[in-house]
């Protein structure tokens, strides 16, 4: 058995590359390393939008879709928080639904992650959660005419015509800018056409790294206004807006875990190589 | 009389519908028709929201009902597992009955909440991080470069993955430009012919039910 022979018999195990997946996550999750993270242009121009008062004046209305599950957390919740966190110091105004059944279990870690955010708002008047509204695209379309038209309550029980933000902010005319913070690809599907084509409702997207190619035409013809793609973004986004989260704190460790599958994938195809010009050399 | 209620009326219903909403969405000449067809528009759109609310219970019984004949089968695993779902479902509707019987919505129940935070959310993150493993394991396994095409897809995802990570921040400032470069101009390039695809099939989808060519939605394959 040659060298080469023999690392790939080792590295073949899946034990070997689990344990090292493993410890690559954990160790600088316990012990940040803190290795740069750069600001893309495309981050950017998303938080120059927000800052520009004559685009999202202060104090605007400001819709936010919460359309993911626990498992997507990791990657959108610090995208939701760091933009809220801009979206509040601008004394937006910030209405919260979700077209997904997990919706307000989503909402409730979301404001237990983020208490510093929501201190000194009000319920009612500076942020409203509707909760969860059944019907996907035909509710999203519905929601654009009237809010109170197709909710009577809000995800406590609350009336949605009490509620004086709502009532500020009836429909999609009403609103400055849209976030569709999901996990599922049709989502920002329903928001282009049922917010953006007939009520010009800028848009804002948040989405998984492994969705983000399949909505990028959506930006690129201009039907959004931008992009944050995965943890990335959002710890770029937690630098921009000075408050650093869960999107920094896990970039090490997910640099590693990338570095480490990077190693696995060269060093694969070095072994890969090799055997096939061994086998070709013995041929001959 | 027979074919004329199963058949005829639903199709004709869908044809109706179908073109209400074209005319709504399409047709907007001006604000006053906006005006005008906004009540009909938000009465159809409406109804939707309603029916998919209801088909949800709809779909629990069914569930339930399926897991009771599967549980009579007398099959050890499959009676276990029939036998979570059930469960869980006769849980999650006792905890509803508690939470609407006390006047509260049934996401802020107390024991509604447990059963999400604690059951529900640990269960759906775990599953997820398996992933993880698998991609990894078919890191070293399956990305390998067999002919010209493969090194291409290759070399693109490892510059995507790169300029994803701090890690391509640290080796080289250039990768973020380059990520980006991939992700808004080839990547959209092969992506919008599939978007426009889709579009196009949704059109012609909606052809077909209007002029009562589909019908599996009837339940039938003719």
């Amino acid at each position: 058995m040659t060298a080469i022979e023999k690392i790939d018999k080792i590295l073949s195990t899946r034990q070997l590359l689990y344990t090292l997946l493993v410890i690559a996550i954990i160790l600088p999750l316990i012990y940040p390393v803190g290795l740069p993270i750069g600001i893309s242009s495309r981050t950017k121009a998303v938080y120059d939008y927000i800052q520009d008062d004559s685009k999202v004046p202060p104090g605007s209305h400001v819709l936010i879709e919460i359309y993911y599950e626990v498992a997507a957390r990791a990657e959108l919740e610090p995208q939701v928080i760091a933009l809220m966190k801009q979206l509040f110091e601008k004394n937006c105004k910030l209405v919260f639904l979700s077209t997904i059944t997990y919706g307000p279990l989503a909402f409730q870690f979301l404001q237990a992650s983020a208490p510093d955010v929501f201190e000194g708002k009000t319920y009612g008047e500076d942020y409203v959660f509707l909760g969860y509204i059944a019907g996907q695209e035909s509710a999203v379309a519905s929601l654009a005419k009237s809010i109170t038209g197709t909710v009577a309550t809000d995800n406590y029980g609350n009336s949605t015509s009490s509620l004086p933000l709502i009532v500020e902010a009836n429909d999609a005319s009403a609103y400055a800018l849209v976030i569709v913070a999901s996990s599922g690809t049709d989502t920002f599907g329903w928001y282009v056409r049922q917010w953006y084509t007939p009520y010009h409702t800028p848009l804002l997207f948040g989405a998984l790294s492994v969705i983000a190619p399949s909505i990028e035409p959506y930006v690129n013809a201009g039907q959004a206004v931008g992009m944050l793609t995965g943890q990335r973004s959002a710890a770029e986004y937690e630098l921009l807006v000075g408050r650093k989260g869960l999107g920094i704190a896990s970039m090490d460790a997910q640099s590693f875990a990338h570095g480490l599958i990077l190693v696995f994938i060269i060093v694969g195809n070095i072994v890969f190589a090799y055997t096939k010009l061994s086998k070709r050399g013995e041929k001959k | 009389m027979g074919a004329v209620v199963r058949r005829n009326i639903p199709q004709i219903i869908v044809t109706i519908i179908i073109l209400l909403m074209v005319i709504f969405y399409f047709f907007y000449i001006s604000s006053e028709v906006r005006t005008a067809f906004n009540t009909w528009d938000k009465a159809l759109t409406d109804w939707v929201v309603v029916i998919t609310a209801m088909a949800a219970i709809v779909g629990g019984v069914d569930i339930l009902r399926y897991h009771v004949n599967q549980s009579r089968k007398k099959e050890p695993k499959q009676v276990f597992f029939s036998g979570i779902v059930m469960i869980m479902e006769v849980i999650m509707v006792a905890f509803a009955v508690i939470a609407l019987s006390s006047g509260i919505s049934i996401p802020t129940q107390q024991n509604f909440q447990w059963l999400y935070t604690y059951i529900y959310a640990p269960s759906d993150a775990a599953m997820y991080s398996i992933l993880i493993f698998y991609i990894a394991s078919a890191s070293y396994r399956a990305f390998r470069v067999r002919n010209p095409p493969a090194l291409l897809l290759l070399v693109v995802a490892i510059l995507v993955m790169l300029g994803n990570t701090s890690l391509g921040e640290l080796l080289w400032s250039g990768l973020l430009p380059i990520r980006d470069w991939i992700m808004t101009v080839p990547n959209t390039a092969a992506f919008r012919p599939i978007t426009m695809g889709l579009g196009f099939g949704i059109i012609i989808l909606g052809l077909r039910l209007l002029l009562g060519k589909e019908t599996t939605w009837m339940g039938r394959r003719e």
